[in-house]
């Protein structure tokens, strides 16, 4: 064999291992989904994120979940909203910018339609959290067995529906059978192991994560208006109390001079 | 009548002095107040304790001009405060964090008294008016948390209520009473209002009082354990005593101003304190229906509440959580040593205190977890080196090899 | 220098710095203690429901007939709004001897108010209902000429408490124990039978008066 056919013939194995390795499925995730751990990574203080959360909110939640603590004036002020806008855009009809924020769902066609009222969502990231918040949003799978066709890792049969599915698609959970002891005795659970996606949504991973990033930023925010504030002032106070100390400190020391 | 009115300076401060005796009580409480000159970080809880009181007197009454008492109302209310009253959030977080610091204050400031002694005589009825300031604060705190109405406070009525019925005979009609209704309810809410707004702080002014007119009389402990007053020089002053004021005063100011500085950091920062001060479970509204997991009172009942869990039988279990707590009242009596502070004793006190340290600390720990079969187990370990303590006390305080304790007072060991 | 005259040098310089010290510390102390006062003293401010609350009222002046009164709450003060008929408010300049400030020059009205109707139009009359003087609400007495008010009555109102007595522009008459007119709110008329109680195109409406 002369070398040029050597090198070809070299060459044109190493295609053909290519391109059975491309054809190879990637290595199986040996490790599973870590979605306890995942945060939202949110900034209370990014005004612009707030206001795409509040936009969300009002166009994804606000339908059967009101936030019976939240003024929307409130929100426009902190958010930096004009009132025009407020009223063009985001206000409901009926609604007067001095009104707390109530869901469209009156009281007893929640019970009928979903087996509960909706929780109000003032508070919920103080009660569930801001990671938890996250975390349910982002883990809804096809559950067939239930009446929203839906279920949640975060909240076990949960009454919401996947509201979002539009954006995020819909997608399946894989479990696998793991055997756990608790107390002594050792029994075999299912815990979940990945997400398949079935549909794919109008959103990419990353433009979805960002969405609920923001929506979860706005929950944060209306959990506790005042906390930016806090922080800031916070920070005048700490200065001021050091200050004060340290004259207090001086003093101190130049009186127990007299003291041995 | 002349030679009277020669003693008072002119003008106003002179009319007053005449009346009321200000200048006469200033001078002998802190000029002529000679305190211990060898005090040293364990002695700023007690000024820093009355520095709480006061800001929780002030939060208390503005917090109470805006909270509206009510089943259907109270938690609104403390929304409303929080969101919509200028500086409301101010308020109730100073509120919310004072209660807590109030803790942390009180268990080191009774710490400083088991190292040094002194609860010995002549200080046994300083120390029982604390010990019936602790149980005040106890009593405030629990029925202050009940007041948001949140799903926290109405479990933790429910649950420590209950405990009371544990009590033979009296018990299930004491838990009605106490009650007002059938289960915790609006009855209990609004009684516990008026106690903790009302009643129980002027108890603790009264017992603050006492406290303070008992420490005056006996004077304060050292870190040495030895009195100064048996040593004077020849102006009849105590050779290692120094006038509280100016140098108390300046010195306390300083802790003071420490003090605040970290409770400005925990204000301003971290209000919940890791689900510690505030718990996530108090967001919701009280839910007869639903009970939190895990339910535990706030942190610094734990220790106590581990302790009732240890023990499978109910009413025993209230039984030693009753006795954990009264256990400090016989400290006087049970401490049998020659010798006041730790500095002199020997290594049995100096064991079993750092056992007890550690098991306060172990239980106040396990008393947030919720309930395992391994959690339970340590939990009944950590309670023996806890009573043992107080029980073993009169035999250990005695056996102990103290070592000579010096006439003067010295800075450090 | 002697041992007795450097130290009582020292001490001289110890003073001086003490002092000062004292000084330094306490001042600090004081501007905390006024910081930490401020948001107490904030607090009693009016809260965000309050000021929500104290928004302004939109009334619809269509079904209001000549000489009917009606009193939208702003504030928590009641306001008389009504209908002047046109041949009573051309007398309103008639009567301005027997006024104690016909010219509003003591009274408070916004600036649109400072005329002889007292209003930006002469058909309505927006006034706040409480007499300037203890502050009970004014009764209307529209009707010109009254057995009790007397045959030259021109129309107004009276109060039921201690008797002041005022007219259709809300201007108090001589021997009333009021010395002042009554105030006028801030108010705008968005389209012709629209009333904005409460929202002039100002300021002076949104704040927390």
């Amino acid at each position: 064999m002369n070398k040029s056919a050597l090198i070809a013939a070299a060459l044109l194995g190493a295609a053909c291992s290519l391109g059975v390795a491309a054809q190879e499925p990637a290595a199986p995730a040996a490790e599973t989904v870590p979605w306890e751990t995942w945060q939202a990574g949110n900034e209370v203080s990014n005004v612009a994120s707030l206001q795409r959360g509040f936009r969300n909110f009002m166009n994804y939640c606000a339908g059967c979940h009101s936030m019976k603590y939240v003024r929307y004036s409130r929100v426009a002020t902190d958010l930096k909203i004009p009132t025009g806008m407020l009223k063009a855009d985001l206000l409901p009809d009926g609604a007067a910018p001095a009104d707390y924020i109530h869901a469209s769902l009156q009281g007893q066609d929640g019970v009928a339609w979903f087996g509960k009222e909706p929780p109000d969502l003032s508070l919920i990231a103080r009660s569930l959290g801001v990671d938890k918040s996250y975390r349910f949003l982002k883990t809804f799978y096809l559950d067939p067995s239930r009446p929203t066709r839906t279920n949640n890792l975060v909240l076990d049969a949960a009454a919401m529906p996947a509201v979002l599915s539009d954006l995020e698609g819909v997608k399946a959970a894989v479990f696998r059978d793991v055997k756990v002891t608790v107390d002594g005795r050792t029994m075999t659970e299912k815990k979940f192991d990945h997400f398949v996606t079935v549909v794919p949504g109008r959103m990419s991973g990353p433009e979805f994560d960002a969405f609920l990033r923001d929506t979860v930023n706005f929950l944060d925010y209306a959990g506790e208006p005042a906390q930016v504030d806090r922080r800031s002032i916070g920070v005048w106070v700490v200065l001021f109390l050091l200050v004060f100390t340290w004259f207090a400190w001086l003093l101190k020391q130049e009186y127990w001079k007299d003291v041995h | 009548m002349a030679s009277n009115d020669a003693e008072y300076s002119p003008g106003f401060w002179g009319w007053l002095n005449k009346r009321l005796p200000v200048g006469k009580f200033m001078r002998e409480q802190l000029l002529e107040y000679y305190a211990p000159k060898n005090f040293n970080v364990w002695y700023f809880f007690g000024s820093l304790a009355l520095v709480v009181l006061v800001m929780q007197l002030f939060s208390g009454i503005f917090l109470t001009m805006f909270y509206k008492v009510g089943e259907t109302t109270s938690f609104d209310s403390v929304e409303f405060i929080m969101r919509e009253v200028n500086y409301g959030w101010l308020l109730r977080y100073l509120h919310s964090v004072g209660a807590s610091a109030f803790f942390v204050v009180i268990y080191l400031h009774m710490y400083r008294a088991l190292m040094y002694g002194s609860y010995k005589a002549p200080r046994e009825l300083l120390w029982l008016f604390g010990m019936f300031i602790y149980l005040a604060l106890m009593a405030e705190a629990f029925m202050g948390y009940v007041l948001p109405w949140g799903n926290m406070s109405y479990w933790a009525a429910q649950v420590i209520i209950n405990i009371f019925g544990t009590i033979p005979v009296i018990g299930p009609g004491l838990v009605e009473w106490i009650r007002g209704d059938y289960g915790v309810a609006d009855a209990t809410l609004n009684r516990f209002f008026s106690l903790h707004v009302v009643a129980i702080p002027l108890v603790l002014l009264l017992l603050v009082a006492l406290h303070l007119v008992a420490l005056r009389e006996v004077g304060s402990n050292n870190p040495d354990g030895i009195e100064i007053k048996a040593h004077r020089g020849a102006d009849g002053k105590p050779l290692d005593g120094i006038p509280f004021h100016p140098y108390y005063t300046v010195k306390d100011i300083v802790g003071i101003g420490l003090f605040l500085t970290l409770f400005a950091v925990v204000v301003f920062f971290v209000p919940t304190f890791g689900n510690l001060f505030l718990e996530e479970a108090n967001f919701e509204p009280a839910n007869p229906l639903s009970t939190p997991e895990p339910i535990a009172p706030a942190w610094y009942f734990t220790p106590f509440y581990a302790i009732l869990r240890a023990i499978p039988n109910q009413r025993l279990g209230a039984l030693l959580l009753l006795i954990a707590v009264m256990a400090f009242f016989f400290l006087p009596w049970l401490d049998r040593s020659p010798v006041r502070s730790i500095r002199y004793r020997g290594w049995w006190f100096r064991g079993f205190l750092a056992v007890f340290t550690i098991s306060f600390g172990a239980l106040m720990w396990l008393g947030l977890k919720p309930v395992t079969v391994a959690y339970v187990n340590a939990a009944r370990v950590f309670s023996v080196g806890y009573f043992a303590f107080f029980l073993l006390m009169p035999w250990y305080s005695r056996w102990d090899r103290v070592k000579p304790v010096p006439d003067r007072v010295r800075f450090h060991e | 220098m002697t041992d007795a005259e450097a130290s009582a040098d020292q001490e001289l310089v110890d003073a001086d710095r003490r002092k000062f010290l004292t000084a330094a510390t306490s001042a600090t102390a004081a501007v905390g203690v006024v910081f930490a006062a401020s948001p107490f003293i904030a607090s009693w401010q009016p809260s965000e429901r309050a000021r929500a609350l104290g928004a302004p009222v939109t009334v619809d002046l269509s079904k209001l007939e000549a000489g009917q009164m009606i009193m939208p709450v702003w504030r928590r003060q009641p306001i008389y709004v009504f209908r002047r008929p046109p041949e009573l408010v051309a007398q309103l300049a008639a009567h301005d001897a027997r006024l104690k400030d016909p010219k509003s020059l003591d009274s408070e009205q916004p600036a649109y108010a400072m005329n002889e109707r007292r209003s930006r139009r002469d058909d309505i009359a927006v006034l706040i209902g409480v007499c300037t003087h203890l502050g009970c609400l004014p009764k209307q007495r529209f009707e010109p000429g009254d057995a009790q008010l007397g045959t030259d009555w021109p129309g107004g109102f009276l109060c039921p408490c201690h008797g002041s007595r005022f007219d259709l522009a809300g201007r108090v008459f001589n021997g009333s124990p009021a010395s002042v007119n009554l105030r006028i709110p801030p108010y705008s008329f968005p389209t012709e039978n629209t009333l904005v109680i409460g929202e002039d195109g100002t300021n002076a409406a949104s704040g927390a008066a």
